[in-house]
């Protein structure tokens, strides 16, 4: 059980990343990201790429994930930056979809063999510092280096929403109008908001793959995207605490309904299945019911 | 394969996309957001033809139509029970909403009929050659539906007081209200069109493929693109994106690219080049950012 737990942590440390990056587009921008799943995957193989082809040390991986990523997350923003919300949701949903399909049909990068790569994803991602622990021990150590990357993404995102950075991205909220009659050039904040989102979603990434040690397309489905989502609308957007809060709600419930097929007799799949209803379910209800989610956004009125 | 057969595939595939890309052009315009729920009413459409023709032992004609007019039905009290309260609100808010509530859809098909393919009671297709091309009785009956409906769509837009209510409300909402057209009960027509049409659209793939309870996503990109391509708002730039979008799907995997790097044959480069079937899908994501960089406001678009 306390195994358990350790797992249940470290994902909800990762998810918790991915959700901490995406409130910093959506919630602070407005940028309505449907494809952070992306910079998921484009994290998880390039931190691959780089420790088991390169063979480079697990920090020169989380390192390389994140700049991939927010390489991507910036390219990805040049010729949308200029979009309206609804064109850019298509387009980043679209993206992501591409980043899966590159690493579904380039079966080549990791090399031809039986069973491997493309599909059949890649196994046998190594674990830092795996020898100094046993196997019972070391989900504990994993999740301390978890923790540690979360309060730096927390603390990251708190920093450069707190800055006048940060008050530009929330100014761009509520409209180009402002910002732009404040002289500033809001695409190149666009484009800066989906870099840094992007690099922490590619740190996410990264810490996935090393601790599952192994990766394959079928993991960044669009569906990883909105359960990341339902985070940031349930815990509330616009606020990082809220963020975070949402990431344990989603993941505690997505992983304890696991257990539920013990006590009622029902089918796996359908049980899978109505998970999923249960989160979009809860995705309209707050949206219909409690825009801001459950902890509010803190909203500095200045009086004038 | 000869182009002729190039050309039938792509008719066939613009037939069944312009039936949904028709429903998502008019709601996106009439509600002004990104409907990410459209394409899973198509599936709603394509599950309940096959309990009435499977399950209910009705002739798959009667299955369409009752299937296109309990899908309207479904998408008006969902309308009732989600949209309606939310007429004010803002496109992110609306889109995030549609998505949750595909989600919630898409996975309680999966949670009723499982994940596995099925299809209808149709009788066993001996295809037809002439000319070199093959061509299925169905695949016939799916360029003529796409056909039907579209005329039928047109006469109901231009020779129907209800169309030209639609057409009003669409160019100026406060006008038309003004004018005594009762807005409200216009979005209802519209959502029921829209979504019987994509219940339509969907069944036609079913019938040249098989059910899936996730065809609805699959074909999410797709639908967006033909809708932009032909210009939001205008369910004639719908058709004629599909149509454009069907050739280029086909045409892009049929083609070969080395005739254009070889000058046409003046230089000997590469011998073959061709689009590898796993990014089909990629292609539609290309024409859009291309849309996007270029022409947002499509090509039959209004300027905006």
């Amino acid at each position: 059980m306390i195994q358990y737990l350790a797992y249940l942590s470290i994902m909800t440390g990762i998810y918790g990343i991915l959700s901490l990056s995406l409130n910093l587009q959506y919630g602070f921008t407005g940028l309505a990201n449907f494809g952070h799943v992306a910079f998921f995957c484009l994290g998880a193989y390039t931190s691959t790429i780089l420790v088991v082809l390169v063979k480079g040390p697990f920090i020169l991986g989380l390192l390389g994930g994140m700049v991939a990523a927010g390489l991507f997350g910036f390219l990805i923003s040049i010729p949308t930056a200029n979009l309206k919300e609804d064109y850019w949701a298509i387009a980043t949903l679209a993206a992501a979809e591409i980043v899966r399909l590159f690493f579904l049909n380039e079966d080549w990068i990791f090399g031809r063999g039986p069973y491997h790569g493309g599909a059949f994803g890649i196994g046998g991602i190594p674990r830092p510092l795996q020898s100094w622990f046993s196997a019972t021990t070391y989900p504990f150590f994993y999740l301390c280096i978890v923790i540690l990357c979360l309060v730096l993404t927390y603390f990251t995102v708190r920093f450069l929403t707190n800055s006048p950075f940060g008050r530009v991205l929330k100014a761009m909220r509520e409209g180009d109008d402002l910002p732009l009659a404040m002289g500033k050039d809001v695409s190149k904040f666009r484009m800066k908001a989906m870099a840094f989102g992007g690099a922490m979603g590619g740190l996410a990434g990264s810490l996935v793959a090393h601790f599952w040690s192994f990766i394959d397309p079928y993991q960044f489905m669009p569906i990883e995207t909105f359960v990341v989502w339902a985070m940031v609308v349930v815990g509330g957007k616009g606020n990082n605490i809220g963020a975070l809060v949402g990431a344990v709600i989603i993941q505690f419930f997505y992983s304890s309904t696991l257990f539920l097929k013990d006590f009622i007799p029902i089918d796996a799949q359908v049980l899978a299945s109505l998970r999923m209803v249960v989160i979009g379910v809860l995705i309209v209800l707050i949206m219909l019911f409690m825009k801001e989610g459950l902890i509010k956004e803190k909203k500095r009125i200045y009086q004038g | 394969m000869p182009v002729f057969q190039v050309i039938i595939n792509s008719i066939i595939r613009a037939s069944e996309l312009s039936l949904i890309a028709i429903g998502l052009t008019l709601v996106y315009d009439l509600l002004k957001f990104a409907n990410f729920a459209h394409t899973e009413y198509a599936v709603v459409g394509v599950y309940l033809a096959l309990v009435f023709n499977v399950n209910l032992g009705l002739n798959i004609f009667t299955s369409v139509l009752l299937s296109a007019i309990f899908t309207g039905l479904i998408a008006l009290s969902i309308d009732r029970m989600v949209f309606r309260r939310m007429r004010d609100s803002g496109r992110v808010i609306l889109m995030v909403t549609s998505f949750g509530l595909g989600l919630a859809m898409r996975n309680t098909i999966r949670a009723i009929w499982g994940p596995t393919p099925r299809s209808y009671t149709i009788a066993l297709q001996k295809p037809i050659s002439f000319l070199g091309i093959r061509i299925t009785p169905v695949q016939i009956w799916i360029i003529a539906t796409a056909v039907i409906f579209m005329v039928a769509f047109h006469l109901l837009l231009h020779k129907t007081k209800l169309g030209k209510a639609m057409r009003a409300s669409s160019d100026n909402p406060a006008l038309a209200q003004a004018s005594g057209i009762a807005t409200e009960g216009v979005i209802l027509w519209v959502w029921f069109i829209a979504t019987s049409f994509a219940a339509v659209g969907g069944i036609l793939i079913a019938l040249e493929t098989y059910l899936l309870p996730h065809m609805g996503f699959a074909i999410i990109i797709p639908v967006f693109c033909a809708t932009i391509l032909g210009g939001i708002g205008n369910p004639y730039g719908a058709m004629l994106g599909a149509l454009a979008l069907g050739f280029a799907e086909n045409f892009g995997l049929y083609l070969n690219f080395g005739n254009i790097i070889n000058l046409g044959g003046l230089f000997d480069f590469v011998k073959e080049m061709h689009i590898p079937t796993g990014y089909r899908d990629a292609i539609s994501f290309g024409i859009l950012i291309a849309i996007l960089l270029t022409k947002p406001s499509g090509i039959l678009g209004r300027k905006s």
